[in-house]
């Protein structure tokens, strides 16, 4: 095909080939295509089958409103090709089509369409019941476009950014460039976004003469020079404003162009006024077989041609609504589209500049009427046309029929930030009437047309969004808004929604098939409103959302129920405005995690790791995930644990021991000096959120650890309880500046004393003792005797600067005892054994600080702290159905239930919190939280594994702690 | 929606850095002599409000302070006090 | 057969001054109490009042996911009578309520949560539920593009498969239930707003609306995320609950690609595959009380982030679409379930957060039982609220819920 090449709107340089692939055949698009008009170029005109009938579906709208053009590009489904950019060497394929979309085997299905009334899914495939699965295999077989392979690699780099601005703009139009431009010159920050490649909207294709013989298309280009002259205007070209919210944060994705570093990228705009200037789509006429290829809006016939050098058709009807449809017929006839005639739904009303200039040119015109069926089998052949009332009826030969009942602006942006809309009868436009705080409308969308008009009302916009940022008066709105008022106002839209027909293959939606006949049955079966018609047809939830039936469903459904007051909403618009990719969505990798400074030593020695909460821990230190090795070596021997992630804290100021005494369950004035006190807290139901200890370092200053899941709600915890005192206290979080290093077993002071200079005996630092001291003269080390695992045991919390050094000088003293590490999950069975509990395992949102059995932490005689958690234990400690922490062994030395077993008899009575065949006892043992009828010492307790069928095994409830139940390990 | 929250001490920013707490229920109340419902109504029970209410948030990720602000419950947007206690 | 197109939950009637049975509120629970009152008690004189239409609500909003796999032995029963009762009420009401039970998957990301997963299922199966334990590669073997690679955020361990559970289409069951209340009497009236109940010595008199006074001796809210607003606002009883918005999302239609319903709590998201072939996913609520049903950008581009990392394969679709919905959320995660405890003649049915479409069968039965007996069945006792003050929260969650400090 020939193309146009040297209008001066062309965005295409047909000289610059670019090959492609479809179906398998070699073909050429020319450098600026988009896929879809490269392929019309080539001549195809089927681009696709609809969903549920599989009828022919060509190009209709270059803007995307529908699934027309929706093909596989490059294994990508769903791709919308008629705004995609060609790009060398891509492969495109069609979708949902059994052979072509030439030739679809599945044609057939449009002649059963009496089978398929609105709904008809509810009220079939159910009777027999048996019949259901099988129907549904054929249901989700036939339904769904692309097909996406599970195993496939999204292609492409994505990236985001986060700009904030005074001002950003929606839409790079007349309307917004001037609005840009009036909020420019103020010296905001403004951002302009334009979904198309270049700025210029609706002038930027259009020859119509603006003012002193410059065309439109002259007058778009320079308005974008002087935006481009403004260095506080940043544009944003090929980038679609997806998503508004309140506070006026605005979402978007630009898509890259050859030279950027991104495929696309995601934007979100902090912004402290919007200007709404989105222009218009045009409002689908309806009538049968409206959507047959050779159909098409005038916008798309005349971009086809102006933006793109491709004359859409052989022979042309026009069928239109709006005066932009008289321009175009104009404009293409003058490119050499022989019109066999224009049908204008409108009886009055026409410019009489193109009126003139129509006659002059001698097309055919008819006013009043309308399109009323297409004929052909695949593609238009001819178009029956009639009087709107469906009286007269002509037919005429065409192979491209241009429908558009009239305009419909885009006002999703609005709605989705909860602007209303209002139906305004001049217009025949649902138009903003409450504009959110903040957003201002421009342009088209308001129903002008006059170019000046356009223009001027964008920089009304303009100059209220200044307003808004405080950088304008209100004379200078006030004089705009005459200014604005002087010019030519909405012009007067058409009010036809559909031909005069039945409605049988009238569709309104094209995506979902969704026929006018199928919108009145929905009616009639009491679904009145659109959001329930919406549901019941599907019209509007295919690909293209509300594009097609849009407006043209509200305005129909009242027509319909003949209301007079049309008080009915066009169904709500939501986000993303223009459909976006999960790819681009998610970004650059958001994948995080706090490491110890131990991190790469641990590695390095074999550490496997898991994630724990935000952090990544070694959980093992071999591939036996029993831990025998590394439990075996602490018990006899010495162990390392990196216990960085604890959460630590210092607490100090004159109500520091007030604030403690409100969130720790203990009489915390009892803290000594040199002394470690465990304790727990508990939230107001009384259950255990935090246990850990608390040292005492001087008046009214302590330190003290939080288990690792808590350390990041501590502050917020602590400042929460005591917000209404008043107290005076510094709450300092130390969990990431300290690290921990846990060293245990029989010949950890062996280690520690090659290290420290202090006397670390246990008649010097004894059993739950607390030194502060300094590893030679450097290095703080605040040093804790305790005994989580059950032996004995030194924490030294240490600077994480300092952390790899202190580990180094351990790791090197224990040489000569065969030092090993040991990871979380050792820990945990060694100081299960110990019937030492972690909260979360041994505890849940039920249990309470007396069910887990520390209830002798609990300082009652503290009535006057409101502490947290006690009044429900008071109210609660009598309650005999409860739940009690208890201890079991297995009888007959069975093996250990898996944790999470249930313990049953003809009910669930608890559940087994954590159990393991214990190589320190020589048997299997546990702790399971059970009702407190089953927690005496002996109770035989039956336990319901997974996959146990009518298989029980049994245990039976024993004293805690398991193994060195006098506690003489960890004190020797 | 994008919920922006002005904290006394580091200004409106977005609302994502914020935790909330909860309705304004006034002081801990006095252990002795509290009823069961007393204190179930007190940590438990919320008033539901479908519209403006006085409310707690926390600033977690900028100073770690408690404040109030009031909030429309049914725009999402906060309720400058002046304003609200008019 | 497809000619008759009467209106399918009867013509509009006007409010009359006295019913049986009140109930405030046009979504699922009601439309199922209503019609379980009607059918198996004979009380066919009741108003549903709804201020919008029905299923405006959660109804509407839900993914339409059902499961049975719940935490503790009170929930697991009426979940699984729940699931039970899907194809006997695609029967009994003549409506494809489409109950494709294709299963569900939910991924367990570490040892902790695989322990956690085997209470459940234990749970499940000693009441006589399907589900097992499975682990990454079987996972993979039923979802072919699940990520079991180590190198994510959350690397999946292994999975709880619950093979009942699946989707049902959640419109039909609105409409069905209309349908088969309405066939038996029951008047639904929509644009139909209750504004306050008036009591006389502590037993329900009358329902005010904007319609006119209806005098009544039982009145019913189960109202959604609206009910313990209006439950405050009308009668004064203050509940445990906190209004959040919870938000779903659906991709562009696709040909079969995921099987089963596939839930994640460490990525919080859930994805599975509508009939139509969009791919449905959500979970994230903004931790605060908000009757907005507003989405946010916040978690449209999270959920992005949760897909592109355990269904990668998903990196390649377009998301289309994204609403919001109310969850009324309790302490527990468990709902509150009581009536004449508080005021005679009362009732209410709400807390559920979002596990209303799933429960919404079985609830409508007992919850008909209730109100036709004036006793509260066995299996709804532990759900009254006087467990909160009596510290016997329900365990649903073993973890403590995280939208507010004060519990």
């Amino acid at each position: 095909m020939n193309r146009f090449n040297h209008l001066p709107t062309l965005k295409v340089d047909s000289a610059s080939k670019i090959a492609f692939v479809y179906k398998g055949k070699k073909y050429y698009g020319a450098k600026g295509d988009t896929i879809a008009t490269a392929l019309f170029a080539n001549g195809i005109r089927i681009f696709s089958r609809s969903l549920k009938y599989h009828r022919p579906r060509g190009l209709y709208s270059l803007d995307g409103e529908c699934s027309n053009t929706c093909m596989e590009v490059d294994g990508i489904p769903n791709v919308r090709c008629e705004n995609t950019l060609l790009k060398d060497g891509m492969v495109i394929k069609e979708q949902n089509v059994k052979g072509s979309a030439q030739n679809d085997m599945m044609g057939f299905i449009d002649k059963l369409d009496w089978m398929m009334p609105a709904g008809f899914y509810y009220n079939t495939m159910h009777k027999p019941a048996k019949i259901w699965p099988i129907a549904m295999k054929q249901i989700r077989k036939a339904a769904g476009l692309g097909t996406l392979s599970p195993d496939f690699d999204m292609p492409g780099r994505y990236d985001e950014i986060y700009p904030t601005a005074d001002v950003v703009i929606i839409g790079g139009g007349p309307a917004g460039m001037t609005a840009a431009i009036e909020a420019g010159k103020k010296g905001l920050r403004v951002i302009l976004m334009e979904s198309r490649p270049w700025l210029g909207g609706c002038f930027e294709y259009r020859s119509r003469e603006y003012q002193n013989r410059q065309t439109l298309n002259e007058r778009a280009h320079q308005l974008a020079n002087e935006v481009n002259a403004l260095d506080n205007i940043r544009v944003f070209t090929h980038t679609s404003a997806v998503g508004v919210y309140n506070n006026n944060l605005v979402t978007g994705f630009q898509i890259g162009q050859e030279e950027d570093p991104f495929t696309e990228r995601y934007l979100e705009i902090r912004a402290t006024s919007i200007v709404v200037a989105a222009g218009c789509i045009e409002r689908p006429l309806i009538f049968d077989h409206n959507e047959r290829p050779g159909v098409m809006q005038a916008a798309c016939a005349l971009r086809l041609a102006k933006t793109y050098g491709i004359l859409p058709g052989k022979k042309a009807v026009f069928s239109v609504g709006h005066d932009f449809g008289l321009e175009a017929a104009i404009e293409l006839h003058d490119l050499g589209l022989p019109i066999a005639c224009i049908a204008d739904i409108r009886e009055d009303g026409q410019d009489p500049f193109l009126m003139k200039r129509i006659q002059a040119k001698n097309i055919p015109f008819h006013k009043g009427w309308v399109a009323n069926t297409t004929h052909g089998q695949k593609e238009v052949k001819a178009v029956t046309l009639s009087g709107i009332d469906g009286l007269i009826t002509k037919k005429v030969n065409c192979d491209l029929l241009v429908a558009s009942a009239g305009m419909t602006p885009v006002t999703g942006h609005i709605t989705v930030n909860q602007g209303k809309l209002c139906y305004d009868s001049h217009t025949n436009f649902f138009l903003p009437k409450e504009m959110p705080e903040k957003m201002h409308a421009a342009g088209t969308l308001l129903g002008l047309t006059d170019p000046v008009s356009i223009e001027t009302s964008g920089k009304l916009a303009g100059l209220k969004a200044a307003f808004d940022c405080e950088n304008c008066s209100i004379k200078d709105i006030g004089d705009a808004k005459k200014e604005l008022e002087a010019l030519p106002g909405p012009a007067r839209g058409s009010k036809l929604v559909t031909a005069p027909v039945q409605g049988r293959k009238s569709f309104i939606c094209f995506d979902e098939d969704t026929t006018i006949k199928n919108i009145k049955q929905a009616i009639d079966k009491g679904f009145d409103v659109p959001e329930l018609i919406k549901r019941f047809t599907s019209a509007g939830t295919g690909p293209g959302q509300g594009g097609i039936p849009g407006h043209n469903l509200p305005l129909y459904v009242a027509k319909y129920q003949a209301l007079q007051d049309i008080s009915i909403k066009p169904t709500t618009v939501r986000p993303p405005l223009v459909p976006t990719g999960i790819s681009t969505y998610a970004g650059t990798n958001h994948k995080m995690f706090k490491i110890t400074p131990m991190d790469d030593m641990q590695r390095k020695d074999g550490g496997i790791f898991r994630n724990i909460g935000v952090w990544q821990r070694a959980r093992y230190f071999s591939s036996d995930l029993s831990c025998k090795k590394e439990i075996e070596n602490v018990r006899s021997n010495v162990g390392m644990l990196d216990g960085s992630t604890l959460g630590k804290f210092r607490i100090h100021g004159p109500d520091a021991l007030k604030a403690l005494q409100r969130v720790y369950v203990s009489d915390m004035s009892k803290v000594k000096e040199g002394r470690i006190k465990y304790s727990a807290m508990c939230n107001d139901d009384g259950c255990v959120i935090d246990d850990g200890v608390v040292v005492k370092q001087g008046e009214n200053d302590y330190y003290f650890t939080t288990s690792t899941g808590r350390a990041g709600q501590t502050v917020e915890w602590i400042r929460y309880h005591t917000r209404y005192d008043g107290w005076d206290f510094s709450l300092v979080n130390l969990t990431d500046s300290m690290g921990v290093i846990n060293l245990s077993g029989p010949n950890a002071r062996k280690v520690l004393e090659k290290v420290v200079d202090i006397d670390v005996s246990n008649e010097a630092f004894g059993f739950s003792e607390y030194k502060a001291f300094k590893i030679q003269d450097t290095i703080p080390v605040k040093a804790m005797r305790l005994g989580f695992v059950g032996e004995l045991s030194y924490e030294l919390h240490v600077p994480s600067s300092y952390m790899k050094a202190v580990w180094l000088m351990l790791k090197d003293a224990g040489q000569e005892f065969n030092i090993q590490n040991f990871g979380v999950e050792a820990q945990n069975v060694l100081r299960m054994e110990k019937c030492h509990i972690i909260l979360g395992q041994e505890s849940e949102q039920r249990t309470n600080l007396l069910d887990v059995g520390l209830g002798f932490l609990w300082d009652r005689s503290k009535t006057d702290t409101k502490t947290v958690g006690t009044v429900a234990l008071r109210q609660a400690e009598s309650d005999q159905s409860r739940f009690r922490l208890v201890g079991f062994e297995m009888e007959n030395n069975g093996r250990a239930p898996r944790d999470g077993s249930l313990i049953v008899d003809t009910k669930v009575r608890g559940y087994v919190c954590t159990a393991r065949d214990s190589f320190s006892m020589n048997k299997a043992v546990g702790m399971a939280l059970v009702e407190a009828p089953l927690a005496d010492i002996g109770t035989r307790l039956e336990i319901f594994e997974d996959e146990c069928g009518d298989e029980r095994i049994y245990g039976k409830v024993v004293k805690m702690p398991f193994y060195d139940p006098s506690g003489q390990r960890m004190k020797m | 929606m994008a919920l922006t929250i002005t904290c006394p001490i580091c200004g409106k920013r977005n609302g994502y850095e914020f935790r909330y707490g909860g309705e304004e229920k006034g002081p801990r109340p006095d252990e002795a002599g509290l009823t069961p419902e007393a204190w179930c109504d007190y940590v438990h029970m919320n008033n539901c409000v479908a519209g403006v209410q006085e409310e707690w948030w926390f600033h977690k990720d900028g100073c770690g302070s408690w404040f109030k602000i009031h909030r429309d419950t049914t725009t999402n947007l906060e309720i400058e006090q002046t304003e609200a206690t008019e | 057969m497809f000619l008759k197109n009467k209106p399918m939950w009867g013509k509009r009637t006007k409010l009359k001054s006295s019913y049986d049975v009140v109930i405030i509120g046009g979504g699922l629970h009601s439309l199922a109490t209503a019609y379980y009152l009607a059918k198996d008690y004979g009380i066919t004189d009741i108003a549903i009042l709804e201020k919008n239409y029905i299923g405006f609500g959660g109804a509407g909003r839900n993914t339409a996911i059902v499961r049975a796999n719940q935490r503790t032995q009170y929930n697991v029963p009426l979940y699984k009578e729940a699931l039970d009762l899907w194809p006997v009420l695609t029967k009994e009401l003549d409506y494809n309520l489409m109950f494709n039970n294709c299963g569900n998957l939910n991924l367990m990301h570490s040892e902790a949560a695989m322990k956690a997963a085997r209470m459940n299922i234990c749970t499940a199966q000693f009441h006589g539920v399907e589900s097992h334990l499975i682990d990454a590669k079987e996972a993979k073997e039923l979802v072919p593009a699940l990520n079991i690679s180590e190198d994510i955020t959350f690397p999946i361990h292994g999975a709880m498969f619950h093979p009942p559970g699946g989707i049902v289409r959640h419109d039909a069951v609105v409409w069905g239930l209309a349908k088969g209340a309405a066939k038996k009497g029951v008047e639904i009236h929509q644009q139909t707003e209750a504004l306050d109940i008036t009591t006389k010595n502590g037993k329900v008199e009358s329902v005010k609306t904007n319609m006119g006074t209806i005098q009544t001796k039982q009145v019913m809210i189960s109202a959604g995320g609206y009910s313990a607003a209006l439950i405050n606002s009308m009668l004064g009883i203050r509940l445990p609950i906190s209004v959040l918005t919870i938000q779903a999302m659906v991709t562009q239609p696709l040909k079969p690609i995921l099987d089963h319903v596939v839930s994640s709590g460490a990525y919080h998201c859930y994805a599975n595959q509508t009939l139509k072939g969009e791919i449905a996913t959500g979970a994230h609520m903004d931790p605060w009380p908000n009757y907005t049903t507003l989405n946010t950008a916040y978690y449209i581009k999270h959920q992005a982030e949760a897909l592109s990392e355990f269904l990668p394969a998903l990196r390649g679709l377009k998301f289309m679409r994204i609403w919001g919905g109310l969850a009324d959320m309790t302490p527990d995660m468990a709902p509150i379930m009581d009536g004449n405890d508080q005021v005679e003649g009362f009732f209410m049915d709400c807390g559920w957060g979002y596990f209303g479409f799933k429960s919404c069968s079985a609830v409508g039965k007992y919850m008909a039982e209730f109100i036709a007996k004036n006793e509260c069945p066995d299996i709804l006792k532990p759900f009254n609220l006087k467990r909160y003050q009596d510290h016997k929260l329900m365990g649903e969650t073993a973890a403590l819920v995280n939208y507010s400090p004060d519990n």
